[in-house]
């Protein structure tokens, strides 16, 4: 079509300001794709932290709290659970698993959990994938063995067979530190994207000996000091542990082993359906999220309005253009139109170049972000929303066009064909 | 009855809330004529040129153009009207520099299928008739004709300018003070190939200038500030 050609040539004129305007659409249209692919994958991997297990059990408290600290190692059980109430369960007839947790040691920052190996053969993420070693092999019966989370093995630089001493509590710089019985690097998990990566796993037993000599609270002092060695001989059954992951054998039963659970008569329980809590916890961050996303809406709308008043500001010079237009027969709608095209042809190869920057750009940090964030964004195309944004950005910037068009309209019934020096 | 191209007749018109800037009883353009119009500036030679193009309507009065008064027309139709049959060239500046020599010359032939289809009547294609006028006015090189407009000289502007004007053959051309930025020997040589092309279509050309040592190389000239009543009156 000559009016497209017209408009192309016409632009060529102008390429300066036409690239940068072109440029200012491009990068809002990959911020925008960016945020929503980041947004998407980061709900996604969110949804993904635990899969395959269908109710966590810990003492009485919120559900997000115990999904926060059993799942996310955020914050504190407020109350542990009696061993005796997870024998109970472990052995229910819906029940295909059950894995213990046991929390409240750290080290360096990292959460210490202690767990059966149970974990380690039914924990899933992200739908189906199961715990993998990256080296080494999960812990045994010595009860001083310890596996790492991948975060945690690449931060310290901790290496299989290094010996490290756990510390009580989970503050940061901790005070008292169990340096009487440090442990032996015995494997290391390959990343998750999950707080999985940020955790040091020791068995129950380990979690046990621990804390044998323990009084009150308190490390035991001179002859009451058990040792690593006595440790060992000693037998380490737990008496309390932090939570319960439970798989059953029906997904059917789900609810009426949580209103069992609920309801037991042993102490106060509360069984939470994970997704349930994930949605609920991630509709609390949920804003953040949608802010991010409307912030980068607004972006695309200031390189819109950018493309306008490039388009405006250049309507004055180009009055000899359009009267010359007028002078070998373009007709006011066909200015009008040329206009439009313009602000169409902007948007549509800033739109273009976005979604080069955007791909580009994801090719380039895809590693990178899976390393540091476990977040994998995929080098797909355009998902149906994203085409919709996309054609939503375009159909703006042709509204947009008619603003110029319908001035350049009527100046172009003003002006005639006299061409202003 | 006659041969005349263009009739004015009782015409008068005004800006909205201006006094009258244009009162003409009666002008015509003959066919095949050239004509030179002095205008200086302030005479409303814009103006009349706007209602020869059909760009602004009178107040009064009638124009006609090939006998088709233009008044009687819808703004869209009086703008085909104007490229059927009009070619323009003005004073400076004609050309859109971005488009090769070749396109701007072909303009005209986009917007009207009646000059595309004489174009093409008589010399085979749009293309070849835009070859053939160039050379005529003195563009002979090929190469010419893909070079960005804006890149040629004046003067070679202004011959462009000539071909798009007479592209197609159109029954009018009117030329605005087209030599005024070129030298006196350009000047001369600048008419008398637009002389020679304008008998060759057999265009009638209304010329406006307020160089009056051009006025001899036309059939007639006249002087639009005596036809003008409305400036007359403003001058005593």
């Amino acid at each position: 079509m000559y009016l497209l050609r017209l408009a192309l040539a016409s632009l060529g004129n102008r390429r300066f300001t036409a690239w940068l305007t072109v440029f200012a659409i491009a990068l809002s249209v990959c911020l925008l794709l960016a945020v929503e692919r980041v947004r998407t994958e980061a709900r996604a991997s969110f949804a993904n932290t635990i899969s395959g297990t269908d109710l966590i059990v810990g003492a009485r408290s919120g559900s997000v709290n115990l999904l926060l600290y059993s799942v996310f190692r955020i914050g504190n059980a407020t109350n542990n659970i009696r061993w005796d109430s997870f024998e109970h369960f472990a052995e229910h007839r819906q029940v295909k698993w059950a894995i213990p947790i046991s929390l409240g040691d750290s080290h360096r920052g990292y959460r210490v959990m202690g767990t059966s190996p149970a974990y380690f053969e039914h924990y899933r993420y992200a739908r189906t994938q199961a715990l993998q070693l990256s080296s080494g092999r999960a812990f045994t019966d010595d009860p001083f063995e310890v596996v790492l989370g991948a975060e945690v093995a690449q931060a310290l630089d901790y290496q299989l067979d290094q010996e490290l001493v756990l510390a009580h509590g989970v503050a940061t710089i901790s005070l008292v530190k169990h340096d009487d019985k440090p442990f032996k690097v015995v494997g290391i998990l390959k990343r998750t994207g999950t707080p999985v990566d940020r955790t040091l796993h020791i068995s129950l037993a380990g979690m046990e000996a621990l804390h044998v000599d323990w009084q009150n609270g308190m490390p035991a002092r001179g002859a009451a000091k058990v040792s690593a060695e006595q440790a060992r001989g000693m037998e380490l059954k737990p008496q309390q542990i932090t939570a319960v992951l439970l798989g059953l054998n029906s997904k059917i039963a789900t609810f009426s082993l949580q209103r069992e659970i609920n309801e037991f008569r042993g102490e106060p329980l509360l069984a939470i359906l994970p997704g349930v809590a994930l949605q609920e916890l991630w509709s609390l961050m949920g804003t953040a999220e949608k802010a991010l996303f409307v912030v980068s809406l607004f972006v695309v709308l200031t390189g819109l309005i950018g493309m306008l008043t490039a388009i405006l500001t250049s309507l004055n010079e180009r009055r000899r253009e359009m009267a010359i237009l007028r002078s070998v027969g373009a007709r006011p709608w066909h200015i009008a139109s040329l206009l439009i095209v313009e602000a169409f042809t902007l948007a549509l190869a800033g739109v273009l170049l976005g979604l080069l920057l955007l791909y580009v750009g994801i090719a380039g940090a895809q590693g990178y972000v899976q390393a540091n964030y476990g977040l994998y964004l995929p080098l797909n195309l355009p998902t149906r929303y994203e085409w919709t944004l996309l054609g939503a950005i375009l159909s703006a910037a042709l509204l947009m066009g008619c603003v110029p068009a319908w001035r350049a309209y009527r100046q172009s019934l003003a002006d005639g064909l006299s061409i202003r020096l | 009855m006659s041969a005349a191209l263009i009739q004015l007749s009782n015409l008068g018109f005004a800006w909205p809330g201006q006094p009258e800037l244009l009162d003409v009883d009666t002008f015509t353009l003959q066919r095949g004529e050239s004509l030179f119009l002095k205008g200086p500036s302030g005479s409303g030679k814009t103006t009349l040129l706007g209602l020869l193009g059909g760009v602004q309507q009178p107040n009064r009065g009638s124009i006609q153009l090939l006998e088709q008064d233009l008044s009687r027309l819808s703004a869209s139709a009086r703008d085909r009207f104007r490229v059927d049959h009009t070619g323009y060239i003005f004073q400076q500046f004609n050309l859109l520099p971005f488009l090769s020599v070749r396109e701007n010359v072909e303009l005209p032939c986009h917007f009207s299928k009646l000059r595309a289809a004489r174009a093409t009547q008589r010399h085979g294609s749009v293309a070849k008739a835009t070859s053939s006028l160039l050379a005529h006015l003195g563009l002979h090189q090929p190469e010419l004709l893909e070079r960005r407009a804006g890149d040629l000289s004046i003067g070679q502007q202004q011959r462009v300018a000539a071909a798009r004007a007479l592209i197609g053959q159109p029954e009018l051309v009117i030329a605005d003070e087209p030599t005024s930025a070129l030298d006196a020997d350009a000047r001369e040589a600048f008419l008398e190939l637009l002389f020679a092309e304008c008998r060759e279509a057999g265009s009638s050309l209304l010329f406006v200038s307020h160089d009056q040592s051009l006025a001899r190389l036309f059939d007639r000239s006249l002087s639009l500030a005596e036809l003008n009543k409305a400036t007359r009156l403003a001058e005593i």
